[in-house]
């Protein structure tokens, strides 16, 4: 029986579905059989960071009741398993994401985790992946607005039954000034899985004629060290030894040349 | 005074004047402070957190006939016979629909069956049907631990008496 985590953040633009398609390949990475799900209905995107946005059967067609849930499963990188959501705003109309929850609990036996990003907000949408997932994990970043939406998620989502099991702070620059780490502990009371880092390697990834999450395409970035101690935290699994790669002097200089 | 002076050049010519925001912070800490739904031993006081929790005026759990089996109030017989007769009718003209809304003046009557009971809830405001399974879960979940504990209580006085 799979482990069902919706990753839900209140707030757009924390990074979720970016955290989402790296911790489902982290996990995959050791061992875990993963499966993604978009289930932002309305502002899809989970595909476009894994690099597969032409799937004809979605997640908009099984919950229409026109397509079988395994119809819309899909290879993803690194052995991870993905259900996309249609991009089409026509479907979106028809779609009743009340269904989500029976539609996962058919696949939840073949898989050790099930990972549901969650949409911003907390319209139906929303509410119905929280509700499908037996735990709540938070993706939120060093500001207060983000903290704010956080903290509203988190009181939904065990409105819902939805158990938050802890948070992972995105964008983390350590400037002065930033919220720290212990503060977003303290104050929505929950673990914090991991800080990621700022990581330039991240946006680059989707700047390349093939997109490919940053743990795929640079899985000795900042970014990609720490997802893999999230997923190590997540299952409890040793991950191998990881040290994100940084730049010395003179390959800094000579990338600032290789730009132009 | 130099101190003073290096501060002040940080500010005006590195325009460095950012400083955690603790004020936001200790306002979160006291909205958090207020949504925290603790269950205790005692029944009665569990129905009180379950309503601050999901946000509503009061809710009753009848069986199928309209007999009362909880109530947040401790009342609610017209309510009940009215709100299960209700279901009854909808479920045999409409024998898939899931749950009830009904808009009464400035509030909402919302009823749910689940497990062969129906909850009928009212809020100043509708409850997704999402909300609804919710609370009615958890308020079930809530009468299976009740009605153990008096289990439990009268095999104990059973004994004691015997």
């Amino acid at each position: 029986m799979a482990r069902i985590i919706a990753i839900a953040s209140g707030k757009g633009g924390t990074g979720k579905t970016t955290i989402t398609a790296n911790l489902g390949i982290a996990l995959s990475k050791l061992g875990q059989k993963v499966l993604l799900v978009d289930g932002d209905v309305a502002m899809a995107n989970l595909s476009l960071i894994l690099g597969m946005q032409s799937s004809p059967i979605t997640l908009h067609d099984v919950l229409l009741g026109e397509a079988q849930v395994r119809d819309a499963i899909y290879d993803g990188p690194e052995g991870v398993r993905f259900i996309p959501s249609g991009l089409s705003l026509d479907n979106y109309k028809r779609v009743d994401s009340e269904r989500l929850s029976g539609i996962i609990s058919q696949v939840s036996e073949e898989y050790d985790f099930i990972l549901l990003d969650v949409a911003a907000g907390i319209e139906k949408n929303v509410l119905s992946a929280l509700s499908a997932s037996q735990e709540t994990l938070m993706v939120t970043m060093p500001t207060s607005p983000a903290i704010a939406d956080a903290l509203k998620t988190k009181i939904v989502a065990q409105r819902l039954g939805s158990k938050v099991i802890g948070v992972v702070i995105n964008f983390v620059m350590n400037e002065k000034g930033e919220i720290t780490k212990n503060d977003i502990s303290n104050m929505l009371e929950l673990p914090v899985y991991g800080s990621v880092p700022y990581d330039p390697e991240v946006r680059k990834s989707f700047m390349q004629e093939k997109v490919s999450p940053v743990i795929v395409r640079k899985p000795d970035s900042l970014a990609s060290v720490e997802v893999m101690k999230i997923a190590s935290r997540i299952t409890g699994l040793k991950a191998p030894e990881m040290q994100a790669k940084r730049k010395g002097f003179f390959e800094k200089l000579f990338s600032l040349f290789r730009k132009k | 005074m130099v101190i003073r002076v290096l501060r002040k050049f940080a500010l005006h010519v590195l325009d460095d004047g950012t400083r955690k925001p603790s004020s936001q912070l200790d306002f979160f800490r006291d909205f958090l402070s207020k949504h925290k739904y603790v269950y205790t031993q005692d029944f009665e006081e569990n129905l009180v957190v379950l309503k601050r929790k999901h946000l509503v005026d009061s809710f009753l759990v009848t069986n199928l006939d309209g007999s009362i089996v909880v109530s947040s109030e401790g009342n609610g017989h017209t309510e009940g016979i009215m709100g299960t007769a209700m279901l009854s009718y909808i479920k045999s003209e409409l024998p898939d629909s899931e749950s009830v809304l009904i808009k009464r003046n400035d509030s909402w009557f919302m009823l749910f069956p689940l497990n062969k009971k129906v909850f009928i809830v009212k809020a100043g405001s509708e409850l997704s049907n999402i909300e609804l399974r919710a609370l009615a879960f958890e308020l079930d979940g809530l009468l299976h631990i009740n009605r153990a504990k008096q289990t439990e209580k009268e095999a104990k006085k059973v004994s004691e008496s015997a």
